[in-house]
């Protein structure tokens, strides 16, 4: 099961609400390579992985996902709160506001909404963990490309702690390769193993 | 001793964010002694920081809820509102 823990991973304190930067971060939220299709995935693929060390590595690396949608979510939430219907439509956030107001919805910065789709558990361990790896890259991709459009040193400091974590994850799901690919037939060692899937 | 609410919620923030990050590494590495020597060390300090916050500031785990006259748990400000951090 799961517990909530009453505080933010990272502070979040965010003095100017800014629509234009929420249009763009809330991809993190619902986004193809976003923070709730992070914890989807590797909260997903755990229960097919065979070994305990990769097991523990996607539980708590999918659980520190839901921390940092949490973070976006926050992150949202500030920048969002108390705009004026004319600062709003200014921003072009209009489009998202006739649905949603100022409710967070997970959608993509293009306005279309989260799906699975995004996710992939092929139930092999050795595809699942090459997914995860190019996922961490791809999400760190997503924060750069946010940091390259945002100034406000309040946003960026978040923004900056979550890219951070992208690098660290990436680091930990190599650490998970390597696990599997030492428990393959060691006489076939690297990556493509044709004794393994028997 | 710290008395300023968000400069204590940091300080838990920081343990915790110390702790997630060696057990994220003790997952792959299980027996590296010097880990989990690094982990129970401010497991301790964590834990110490925690009780002190929830005394004063109310509870950060739904398990905390110390007052017997109130249900403080579900109290703002919540993690995402700014005064919260």
């Amino acid at each position: 099961m799961w517990t909530y823990d009453k505080k933010l991973q990272y502070p979040v304190k965010i003095k100017n609400p800014n629509a234009n930067y929420a249009k763009i971060i809330i991809s993190q939220l619902g986004g193809p390579d976003g923070e709730l299709a992070a914890s989807m995935r590797y909260l997903h693929q755990r229960y097919s992985m065979p070994h305990d060390k990769v097991r523990g590595i996607l539980t708590d690396v999918g659980t520190e996902e839901l921390a940092h949608l949490e973070m976006i979510g926050a992150i949202l939430y500030q920048l969002t709160k108390d705009l004026s219907p004319e600062e709003i439509k200014k921003a072009g956030m209009d489009i998202y506001f006739v649905d949603h107001t100022a409710g967070l919805y997970p959608v993509s910065a293009a306005g279309v909404p989260f799906d699975m789709k995004y996710v992939g558990v092929k139930g092999d361990m050795i595809a699942d963990l090459n997914e995860d790896l190019a996922a961490e890259q791809k999400a760190r991709v997503t924060y750069d490309n946010i940091l390259r459009m945002v100034d406000d040193p309040d946003v960026r400091d978040p923004i900056k702690y979550l890219r951070q974590r992208e690098l660290v994850h990436y680091q930990r799901f190599g650490d998970a390769l390597r696990i599997a690919q030492d428990n393959l037939d060691e006489k076939n060692f690297y990556a493509f193993n044709p004794s393994y899937d028997k | 001793m710290t008395k300023d609410r968000s400069t204590l919620l940091h300080r838990i923030q920081a343990e915790d964010f110390v702790l997630y990050e060696v057990a994220l590494y003790l997952d792959g590495h299980p027996t590296c002694k010097k880990a989990l020597r690094y982990y129970h060390e401010h497991k301790k300090i964590a834990a110490m920081l925690k009780a002190e916050f929830e005394e004063k500031f109310g509870p950060l785990s739904i398990y905390h809820n110390h007052s017997e006259q109130n249900w403080d748990w579900a109290c703002g400000p919540w993690p995402w509102e700014k005064e919260a951090n």
